[in-house]
């Protein structure tokens, strides 16, 4: 019995011997199949459907599924509300990410020394990320109550007279407060990863910087950021993509008010979508929302894969 | 109401069947509703029915009833008003048949008509011999919540209308009233009959009193602020659109003049008044920190302290002020009938016979007159005989005055805005409330809203929206005669 040759050559003399794959390579990918499948299924599917609705005319009361062009999608560009309702959301971003940051990877740093109690303050700090948004939009909402909230009392107990702060009302405040809940709520993530991060830096390498006499803000600079860099760069990546989605601390402190002056994507798609059953306009902007975030999202990860 | 009290009633009430309503004329309907129901024995309704207090009807009082008399199960979904019209129609695009019947605000029946969401009631309402009762509820309901171009889609079912609370005991002080006719040179009213007499009134009373009691309170948050603009608007002699052109006219002088008021208003209001929805309002006036108040029917029943020592009404703030309130019509005298409900049956049910006949045994004389009178589910007397009858008027000492107040207000009240689409233009007026309270000049405000009416007038179909409007408009309670 001889043993079949695994790379049989060509049938012809002197013909080119033709590479085969080994037998069972192509079963790793059978393998994967499945869950490639159910990827595709949950997260593919429902954005060629977004799309294909955004092409049709379904509103509350048409259903008009034939090719409407892009339309919706010209509107959408002359459509000042959205614009601004991006804006406003850009603005939460560019405002909320950078103090999550800074105070996440303070308390992280406050975190590394092991001081007593540690495992208890941990644990109370990262409660809010366990509670529901809406939950927490709900909770500030009565915190900064200007009849019942104790925020507002707490600040006449500081500067001595009554506060009737209309913190979802008056536009000065209606900014901080959305911030305030939203930092308060996921603070504590960043501080978790940068946390586990910070306890993963060569310490090797933090003594050797000691000897040197390098300065804290240089060790860190120099030491610390490039060892949790990759860390960081994914902290911010998933919190900057919970904030371009950011609807229920809006919704329960302001429902995007005064006016439209709080009015996030999320909030603007929903009202569009489930209040007015514009439902195939809400699927154009979904899906302009969509590339504008999958195109940040690519240049970001190929900026972390570069820097690594 | 406890278990126990429940099924006393339920008894009475089972006996009440067995025994009277074959003598009364007016509980045929009930009756009729509950034989014809008893093919349907052992299957079950969906109902969907606003969240909180309003659905402890059905769940404690009204659903067993009907289950232990037809055994047809009712289920309650429980949905906030401001979602209430979003699921209906969601329910119904998705063609599930959960939803078997429906609680639907008036104003948007047309929408969801519109959309197909609603089945027609009038076969049902001839076959069930229910025609002669739905002529007993109220005019201003029955001829306007009811149907939709001249076709049967909901039973209307609460009597929702704004009414004027005052203090009489502050109102009636000799010593106020003496300061104020020589302050402002007139009699003070009791109570205000316009606008103006109730800035003058209530801004004295804050001064008079040197902030212990505060004038007026008021709903300003904008989901209310918007349909008392509405009311205010119409009183003061505004008009929401030219008939002719359908242009908005929201931003008239009349509609800047109301604004501009509110905002006046406020410096003698409570502080943050502008923040303050149905229940800060309510806690304001029942601690008796407000003089003056606009607001639903319940307040009424509360302040006397009707029912307030039930479980289901353990958070109403208890009332200081019982005995101490007068009822009338809101200054301008053409009360606003905001919200409200009907029940109608989903087009996508798959048990439209039981679904109906549940809603005509609620809303039928007799078992109606036993709902408004439960002091916690919030549905408000809307027929002729929930306010002549004797049995509600010895409820308190003031209830005969109460249900006057209201049966004056359906006599006398204004529709809700109905056309293509009203949330829409209403989401305007919402969201011009939140500016005013920003600090935002009210001419600027109401020019924006006007123009994104003309907007939205333009998507929906100019022609389209000028019938709707001229159909709705055409109403005698539209606008002040």
């Amino acid at each position: 019995m001889t043993q079949a040759d695994p790379f049989p050559l060509s049938a012809e003399a002197g013909a080119r011997p033709v590479r085969r794959r080994p037998r069972g390579t192509g079963f790793k990918y059978w393998m994967i199949l499945p869950a490639v499948a159910v990827i595709l299924l949950i997260g593919l599917f429902p954005v060629i459907y977004t799309a294909m609705k955004s092409v049709q005319n379904i509103t509350m009361f048409d259903q008009d599924f034939s090719y409407n062009g892009f339309i919706h999608y010209k509107t959408l560009l002359n459509d000042t509300r959205f614009w601004k309702a991006l804006a406003h959301t850009l603005i939460f971003v560019a405002v909320a990410l950078p103090l999550e940051l800074l105070l996440g990877l303070a308390m992280a740093y406050l975190f590394l020394d092991r001081l007593p109690g540690r495992p208890i303050f941990v644990t109370l700090l990262v409660l809010p990320v366990l509670v529901s948004p809406i939950v927490a939009g709900a909770t500030w909402r009565l915190l900064l109550d200007n009849r019942y909230g104790p925020i507002n009392q707490i600040i006449g107990w500081i500067t001595g007279t009554e506060q009737t702060l209309l913190w979802s009302v008056d536009p000065n405040l209606v900014y901080p407060a959305i911030i305030l809940a939203e930092v308060w709520q996921w603070t504590p993530f960043m501080f978790l990863l940068l946390w586990a991060a910070l306890q993963n830096v060569d310490q090797s390498q933090m003594e050797a910087a000691e000897l040197d006499g390098a300065s804290w803000w240089r060790t860190f600079r120099l030491v610390v950021l490039p060892s949790i860099w990759p860390v960081v760069a994914i902290a911010v990546l998933i919190r900057a993509l919970d904030l371009f989605r950011l609807f229920d601390v809006v919704w329960a402190l302001t429902k995007g008010g005064p006016g439209t002056m709080t009015e996030t994507i999320s909030i603007y798609a929903y009202v569009q979508g489930f209040q007015q059953f514009e439902t195939s306009y809400t699927a154009a902007m979904a899906f302009m929302v969509i590339i504008i975030l999958a195109v940040t999202v690519t240049i970001v990860l190929r900026k972390i894969e570069i820097d690594r | 109401m406890d278990r126990r009290q429940f099924v006393i009633g339920s008894g009475a009430l089972a006996g009440l069947s067995a025994v009277g309503w074959p003598r009364l004329a007016n509980a045929q309907a009930a009756q009729k509703a509950v034989e014809a129901a008893q093919a349907f024995r052992g299957s079950e309704v969906t109902v969907v029915w606003e969240a909180g207090l309003q659905a402890l009807d059905p769940l404690n009082f009204s659903g067993p009833m009907w289950e232990e008399a037809t055994g047809i199960k009712v289920n309650i979904v429980e949905v906030p008003t401001s979602e209430m019209f979003t699921k209906i129609l969601q329910e119904h695009r998705a063609g599930t048949g959960a939803y078997d019947a429906l609680n639907v605000v008036p104003a948007w029946m047309p929408d969801l008509v519109r959309a197909g969401a609603l089945e027609p009631l009038d076969s049902y309402v001839e076959k069930y011999g229910y025609g002669p009762e739905l002529e007993t509820i109220a005019p201003v309901y029955r001829d306007n919540q009811m149907k939709v171009d001249g076709t049967i889609y909901g039973l209307p079912d609460d009597g929702d209308v704004l009414v004027l609370y005052y203090r009489t005991d502050v109102l009636n002080d000799p010593a106020l009233q003496s300061e104020f006719k020589a302050e402002m040179g007139y009699d003070l009213p009791v109570p205000p009959t316009t606008w103006k007499e109730f800035d003058d009134v209530g801004a004295f009373i804050t001064e008079w009193s040197d902030g212990k009691i505060y004038g007026a309170g008021f709903m300003r948050e904008s989901t209310y602020g918007a349909l008392m603009f509405q009311e205010r608007f119409r009183n003061e002699g505004g008009r929401f659109f030219d008939p002719d052109t359908m242009k908005a006219t929201i931003n008239s002088d009349v509609g800047v003049k109301v604004f501009t008021d509110w905002v006046a208003e406020n410096k003698w209001m409570p502080k943050g008044v502008q923040t303050w929805g149905f229940v800060e309002n309510l806690a304001a006036f029942l601690a008796g920190d407000t003089a003056m108040t606009v607001s639903w029917p319940p307040y009424g029943r509360w302040a006397a302290g009707y029912g307030t020592d039930t479980e289901a009404l353990s958070w109403v703030p208890k009332s200081t002020i019982g005995g101490k309130v007068g009822y009338a019509m809101t200054p301008g005298g053409h009360p606003q009938l905001a919200l409200g409900f009907a029940l109608g049956v989903s087009s996508s049910s798959r048990n439209k016979e039981a679904a109906y006949l549940f809603c005509q045994w609620l809303n039928s004389a007799e078992i109606s007159l036993q709902r408004v009178q439960l002091p916690y589910a919030l549905r408000d007397p809307f027929r002729d005989s929930h306010f002549a009858s004797e049995e509600y008027k010895s409820r308190w000492p003031e209830a005969p005055q109460y249900l006057q107040a209201l049966q004056d207000g359906a006599v006398n009240g204004l529709l809700d805005l109905s056309i293509i689409q009203t949330d829409r233009y209403e989401e305007v007026i919402r969201q011009s409330v939140t500016r005013l309270w920003s600090g935002e000049d009210p001419k600027a405000i109401l020019d924006d809203a006007a123009a994104q009416w003309d907007s939205l007038t333009e998507r929906i179909g100019l022609e389209k929206q000028k019938a709707a409007y001229a159909s709705w408009a055409s109403n005698p309670a539209a606008y002040p005669a």
